[in-house]
């Protein structure tokens, strides 16, 4: 079979069958890594060695019967800010870090290791995942992400990479990060599907830290189904990493044909969105009466964005203090990123700190929108990817309007972002939904009713196809 | 919510800090981007002043004692 552009749940039967083995498996998305890799910028390194000693365990275990699950043999790639063990380079996309190495797996790394999951690749990220004020996609010592979609569009960023890597058909799935838009931006740019879990859902032991309060792991894949097989493998408590919640997470995987949902629209959501989003996201609403009843809802009249962006300036200003104070951040690829944190110092504790109070009130009344409903929806991101030479709006710069975002974000609530459309000139645009805190498996099972009603999942760059 | 206008002296102040803390390597250009950027950052402090709280309203940050045998 040829294991490209197979969801994990086929990949997964194929492999506990025997029809296909995890080493055949490696090998081949090695090969893609290797050849396509960097027509997209996608790749820091390819984990030849370690994918390849995991796969020979992998290949071992199944044929001895013991199947571990439907992770077992399948490949992936991590965003390069998961520390990974053995040697294997972790730069966080910053030139300054290009040798940075550690000597353990992040907890998300173990977890797909003992999941039987199969590392194949670091990937590519904006440096320092964004938290320095990059205004355009060459931002990174790889070089600008491409999406699959178009030779001069934008994967998206900060978790560009993971993004390219599932939409080029590199990778069945890739770990992303996001503090604001990382995994749903990269999502919408490469037409895949991406979840962002709840704030605590993950362990971040091992990753990156851009904003301790707002920084969550989550998958980015080719379906909503198989970000949800990934998210039951990683999810859960760590005692290194005291923000991990206690509460236990399984993946429900139950059919959902014939369920009925409650979708909420914020108001006025889309208005600043781009033409192809918005007119995408209006179709979307029909379609969505199939499975569902969609209301309008309304929302307190508070600063979100505002709230949200200080305490992302803020946390990352104190998260890389450091590299700001000793001008390292000179180093950096983007022009704008060797100098624009250093505006963050006229944060003060106050401003920092009202925000954290206000995010109080975020809180309460994301939940009592949500309470209503089963999830809102949205446009996945309200731009489409952007040249690559251009500046991008941006809503954590603040010339964008993203409630969502600022609210799903500062709230921590669970948000998957699925294809809904492609604009005239064939550039994928995003739908998602956001659910209450720890409701990942509504939303995932709303997006996996809307995959089960339309077919944009289904279709990949003509390029790579 | 609209928006609030920004103080000048304000944003005088605060790029004064920025300024005096890493002026010796920026470059003209440098600082007048720093300049646009302490500006919008007035801006939006300013958006958080504008809502008022109550002392009750505690930030959103969980302070927990720590035992290392516990």
């Amino acid at each position: 079979m040829n294991p490209v552009f197979r969801p994990v749940r086929e990949l997964a039967e194929a492999v506990r069958t025997r029809q296909v083995s995890p080493v055949a498996l490696a090998e081949a998305f090695l090969e893609r890594l290797e050849r396509l890799g960097p027509r997209y910028n996608a790749v820091v390194t390819v984990t030849r060695q370690r994918a390849l000693v995991e796969a020979r365990r992998a290949e071992g275990e199944i044929a001895a019967g013991a199947w571990r699950g439907p992770l077992h043999g399948i490949p992936y790639g991590a965003k390069d800010l998961l520390a990974t063990a053995g040697g294997i380079p972790t730069t966080w996309g910053a030139a300054p870090l290009r040798a940075q190495r550690f000597d353990f797996d992040a907890t998300v790394v173990r977890r797909l290791e003992q999941a039987g999951a199969v590392l194949v690749a670091k990937l590519a990220m904006v440096e320092l995942a964004g938290g320095m004020g990059y205004r355009q996609p060459n931002a990174s010592f790889t070089g600008p992400g491409i999406s699959p979609w178009g030779a001069d569009a934008w994967s998206g960023g900060s978790s560009s990479g993971s993004g390219s890597a599932v939409a080029a058909g590199l990778v069945p799935f890739a770990i992303g990060s996001e503090t604001w838009g990382s995994i749903l931006s990269p999502a919408a740019n490469c037409g895949v599907s991406g979840l962002r879990p709840t704030y605590g859902r993950v362990s971040r032991h091992g990753a990156m830290a851009l904003c301790w309060t707002l920084d969550k792991l989550g998958p980015l894949a080719l379906t909503a189904e198989d970000c949800g097989l990934v998210l039951d493998a990683i999810a859960g408590p760590d005692p290194h990493d005291p923000t991990a919640a206690a509460r236990a997470f399984r993946y429900a995987d139950g059919d959902v044909v014939g369920r009925r949902f409650r979708f909420g629209v914020i108001r006025d959501v889309a208005a600043g969105a781009e033409d192809a989003v918005r007119d995408a996201f209006a179709h979307s609403l029909e379609v969505l009466r199939k499975i569902g009843t969609v209301e309008e809802v309304t929302i307190a009249d508070l600063p979100y964005e505002a709230i949200t962006r200080t305490i992302l300036m803020a946390e990352a200003a104190s998260a890389f203090e450091e590299m700001i104070e000793s001008g390292a951040i000179a180093g950096l690829t983007a022009p704008e990123d060797r100098f624009t944190a250093y505006a963050r110092d006229a944060i003060l504790a106050k401003d920092y700190i009202k925000a954290q109070r206000l995010r109080g009130l975020v809180v309460r009344e994301a939940d009592r929108v949500l309470s209503s409903v089963d999830a809102l929806v949205a446009p996945g991101r309200p731009a489409l990817a952007s040249p690559l030479d251009r500046e991008f709006r941006s809503a954590a710069r603040g010339n964008v309007p993203d409630v969502m975002g600022a609210i799903g974000n500062a709230a921590g609530l669970p948000a998957i972002a699925v294809p809904n459309g492609r604009s005239p000139g064939g550039l994928p645009t995003g739908l998602q939904f956001m659910g209450r805190a720890w409701e990942e498996n509504t939303v995932l099972a709303a997006a996996r009713a809307w995959q089960g009603i339309t077919d944009y999942h289904l279709h990949h760059p003509p390029e790579v196809s | 919510m609209s928006a609030p206008v920004p103080d000048p002296a304000e944003i005088d102040l605060r790029l004064a800090l920025v300024r005096h803390r890493y002026g010796d390597r920026l470059t003209p250009e440098q600082l007048d981007a720093l300049r646009e950027a302490v500006q919008g950052l007035v801006e939006q402090v300013a958006a958080l002043r504008k809502v008022r709280l109550t002392n009750a309203d505690e930030p959103l940050q969980r302070f927990s004692p720590f035992r290392a045998d516990e």
